[in-house]
């Protein structure tokens, strides 16, 4: 194809794919009811422009399907009856192979075969013995004319009732703008960037101000040229941040303009779906639709399309019954299926619901069962909401033996739920039986910044989504109600369980709170929790981005934020903060489980000290330094200690003295690990209390696991 | 007209072309028979390893890395490299567990030539006590070296009977895809 001509298609396709959409519910609304305002207008005009253009490009097998299309509707032209569903279903067959056609004929592929769609509308041609006194005959142009796009169709001379067609294209047509979604996220990947690095400015701003207290305080030389200079830096990088700031602001402003999609883009098609699938099933439906009028990034709404793709079919397989089964039951014949759509702050909500039949929890209960979820008594146990939530489960179907085309293959819930929770929203199902169901889904709204809680947790920073916090308070001992492997909480009327953050992360074993410390009360997916944090640092904007790909599998984590210093601090999910069953207090070791303490300022020594020891089936605490060490120590009883003498601050011999000097950790198996490889370093380190001293060198995983295996029994021995 | 060679004439010709095709044949082999494998060496404990210096991106400070609670032991951490954010990764715990002289001040930033769907990502950073330097192996031992091993480390016995470790490292990253540590 001539390289123009080609540049011209795939143009051509994407406002083929906006007509085909507008083609499609003109014909749905005109077989729903009789012909009101412009859509048979629009019918009209669609399919003559598909024709026109199609026929310019030189696709004229298409342009001639298009040609028969019109064939079959124009001569309805002012019939004040609904448009009969076998001609609906002939043009919207039609139409689907139109475009299936264009696309193909775009990537050169093979092209579908247009013989039965012509066969399909010709069946449905209105005969001239066809004419009806009430309907103008069809005067349908013999050739393709070659069409400039949006050129109006000339008034037909022999139909002077029938309304003139406007001269001016439709208001939406001319305003789009097709760009590469590709170039559009990378310039917000840019303007994400942007954002960091105004974050970094501001801590540079302050890194001056730090600079600047001491040559204030200085005796020593009249600091006032420094202070000066300083304090023009100061004013340049505070005028530069707020530069930055405005560049962000603007052009995060003007990409999500670009960006911003109306969310009839997802919900039209639907309405074509919820159509076939009745037809197919012998179901009535209607789909209403309440706020399709916002717009959003497209990004969450391409994301969106899938899972909401997937609840209005399942509904329609699953939820709604056939018409003689709902008038049994005393409800109108033609199901209703609700979506409804609302923006609060940066959070989408989602509501997909049926007034059918409802969740059947007799079925859920026994593929439960099958799946050996649990036994029965367990199960029986389980209040509905709980038992509805087991549908998200991969492979989980309780239509086993009844798949059908459109579902019951139990796959699809679960991937609604993966797709939503990629998005860091959740999905949660109500049902009632005989009533419907109803899928809640919340997602953000925009995938730009979100607010974030950091807290800190030992030597780590987390963030923690603020959607999540509902509230902080501070810890009082006795309030707390301490049983037997929980710890709770009273809070508004509520019991709600208390969790370690620290030993959430596997980074400590549980510690309960004391006087003062900060609690904050999560929630997700209705439960909620109470999670005690070592400190609250604060609230930040932060772009939350996802952990590379052999990290994802991590339940823990939704992605990662870039902070002030550059520095990167994760992000837990709510979800886990709340579902997860290592609650803390109730955690206990597997039997025979032994556990290690490693201290070294170096991130590799520790991983490489954690991959031999968890390899012989310890469970590893770290620390980075001797004062968290003791920290450690003082919640904790480890049973050998591996630790680096070369750090900073309290070196390995000090942290070694100190531990001996207390009384709860003075037997405690020791193993110094140096750089160095010296005798003097050997003899300082048994003098100091060690019961062991390797080099690095000697760090081999069979080494270090013979050395503790040794340590471990002389103490054991002495003892 | 150019008049034919003599009877006579036709061996010399026939030698001095065959003089000029063994000239031409040895021009070709020879860049195949120097071609070098360049490679980025480095030492980890007591041993030589290298990676193919054209998957080397950089090599960093191993300082801002926030490390991964509830990650595999061999994984120190994430941290962000031209804005984008790639996983850190303990060589020596890699490879099993193996001493080391001086704790890794380096991180080298390597193409990992993971494809989109592979579950790994294409740049990750592997830490290294020092930063590598760049030698050329023989091509021909590299490939008959490669031939003959089907793991992730490839024993190459160099001129002077040096020992290098030439690692496969997609081969390693996809053996270390396992479940996650569980908290206590």
């Amino acid at each position: 194809m001539d390289p123009l001509l080609e540049q011209l298609l795939q143009g051509f396709v994407e406002e083929a794919q906006e007509i085909y959409q507008r083609v499609t519910g003109s014909l749905l609304a005109l077989e729903k009811a009789a012909p009101e305002g412009t859509h048979f207008d629009d019918l009209a005009r669609g399919l003559h422009t598909l024709k026109g253009s199609s026929a310019t490009l030189g696709l004229e097998e298409i342009s001639d399907l298009a040609h028969s299309m019109e064939d079959v509707i124009l001569p309805r032209r002012g019939v004040q009856e609904p448009l009969p569903t076998e001609i609906a279903d002939a043009v919207l067959r039609a139409l689907d192979v139109w475009m299936a056609f264009l696309r193909a004929a775009e990537q050169h592929t093979a092209l579908p075969d247009l013989a039965p769609s012509y066969a399909l509308l010709e069946a449905h041609k209105p005969r001239p013995t066809d004419a009806r006194s009430d309907a103008p005959a069809a005067v349908v142009p013999a050739t393709a004319a070659p069409l400039v796009k949006d050129a109006p169709l000339a008034p037909r001379s022999d139909s002077p009732e029938a309304p003139a067609l406007s001269p001016e294209p439709s208001p939406n047509e001319g305003e789009s703008w097709r760009v590469s979604q590709r170039q559009v996220t990378a310039l917000l990947r840019e303007v994400e960037r942007l954002r960091e690095v105004r974050l970094r400015l501001e801590e540079r701003k302050r890194e001056v101000e730090r600079a600047l207290l001491p040559l204030e305080r200085s005796q020593t030389f009249d600091p006032a040229a420094q202070r000066a200079l300083l304090q023009g830096m100061r004013r340049a990088i505070a005028a530069e941040g707020e530069e930055t700031a405005d560049i962000v602001a603007s052009l995060e402003e003007g990409l999500k303009s670009i960006c911003t999609v109306p969310l009839r883009t997802v919900i039209e098609p639907l309405r074509r779906a919820v159509r076939d699938l009745c037809k197919q099933s012998g179901k009535l439906a209607s789909l209403s639709v309440v706020g399709a009028e916002l717009s959003l990034d497209r990004r969450v709404l391409e994301a969106l399309r899938g899972p909401l793709v997937h609840l209005v079919r399942n509904a329609v397989d699953h939820g709604l019954e056939l018409p003689h089964e709902r008038e049994s039951r005393g409800k109108h014949r033609e199901g209703a299926l609700v979506i409804r759509l609302e923006q609060q702050g940066n959070m989408l909500f989602v509501e997909v619901a049926d007034d059918g039949r409802g969740l059947d929890v007799a079925a859920i209960k026994a593929e439960a069962l099958r799946k050996g979820l649990g036994k029965e008594a367990e199960l029986d146990l389980l209040p509905n909401g709980s038992l509805h939530q087991l549908i998200f489960r991969a492979g989980f179907s309780t239509r086993a033996t009844d798949v059908s085309e459109v579902s019951g293959r139990g796959v699809g819930l679960d991937a609604v739920r993966a797709q939503i929770q990629e998005l860091q929203g959740h999905v949660e199902v109500q049902s009632k039986p005989g009533q419907g169901a109803r899928f809640l889904l919340s997602l953000p709204a925009e995938l730009g910044s979100s607010p974030v809680l950091v807290v800190r947790c030992g030597e780590h920073q987390v963030g923690l989504p603020m959607v999540a916090v509902e509230s902080s308070r501070a810890a009082r001992v006795k309030e707390l109600r301490i049983g037997r492997g929980r710890v709770q909480l009273p809070h508004r009327d509520e019991l709600l369980e208390l969790k370690d953050l620290g030993a959430l992360l596997g980074l400590r074993k549980p510690e309960l709170p004391v006087d003062g410390q900060a609690l904050l009360i999560v929630q997700s997916e209705g439960e909620r929790v109470v999670l005690s944090v070592d400190e609250v640092i604060g609230d930040k904007e932060l772009v939350i981005r996802p952990l590379p790909a052999e990290l994802r599998d991590l339940p823990a984590y939704q992605g990662a934020a870039t902070m002030a210093r550059g520095e990167l601090v994760l992000i837990v999910r709510a979800d886990f903060l709340v579902q997860s069953e290592r609650t803390g207090a109730s955690a206990a070791l597997a039997p025979g489980s032994r556990r290690a303490l490693v201290v070294d300022d170096s991130l590799t020594a520790r991983a490489l000290h954690r991959t031999a020891l968890e390899s012989s089936g310890y469970l590893v605490h770290t620390a980075a330094s001797a004062a968290q060490a003791l920290e450690q120590l003082r919640h904790a009883e480890y049973d050998v200690m591996v630790c680096d003498i070369g750090m900073e601050g309290m070196d390995g011999y000090q942290l070694t003295e100190e531990v001996r000097r207390r009384p709860e950790t003075r037997a405690l198996p020791i193993i110094l690990v140096s750089a160095r490889d010296q005798e003097r370093d050997r003899q300082r380190g048994e003098a100091v209390g060690a019961d062991g001293f390797l080099s690095k060198k000697e760090c081999v995983a069979g080494r270090l696991l013979a050395e503790v295996d040794v340590v471990i029994a002389r103490r054991r021995g002495a003892a | 007209m150019v008049k034919p060679p003599s009877s006579d004439e036709q061996p010399a010709i026939d030698e001095l072309l065959r003089r000029r095709a063994e000239r031409v044949r040895r021009a070709l082999a020879a860049p195949e028979e120097e071609a070098l494998f360049m490679a980025a060496e480095f030492p980890v404990g007591e041993e030589l390893y290298a990676l193919p210096l054209e998957s080397l991106r950089a090599a960093v400070p191993l300082r801002m890395v926030t490390p991964i609670p509830l990650s595999q032991p061999h994984v120190l951490g994430v941290l962000r490299f031209q804005g984008e954010i790639i996983t850190a990764l303990s060589l020596a715990s890699l490879l099993g567990g193996r001493g080391w002289r001086e704790d890794p001040a380096v991180l080298l930033v390597v193409e990992t030539g993971a494809a989109a769907r592979s579950g790994q990502s294409r740049l990750v950073a592997l830490d290294c006590e020092r930063i590598p330097k760049s030698s050329g192996y023989p091509r021909a031992l590299v490939e008959s070296a490669r031939a003959r091993s089907s793991g992730e480390v490839i024993e190459l016995t160099l001129p002077g009977l040096r020992q290098v470790n030439l690692l496969d490292l997609g081969k390693l990253l996809r053996r270390h895809q396992g479940p996650r540590r569980e908290a206590l």
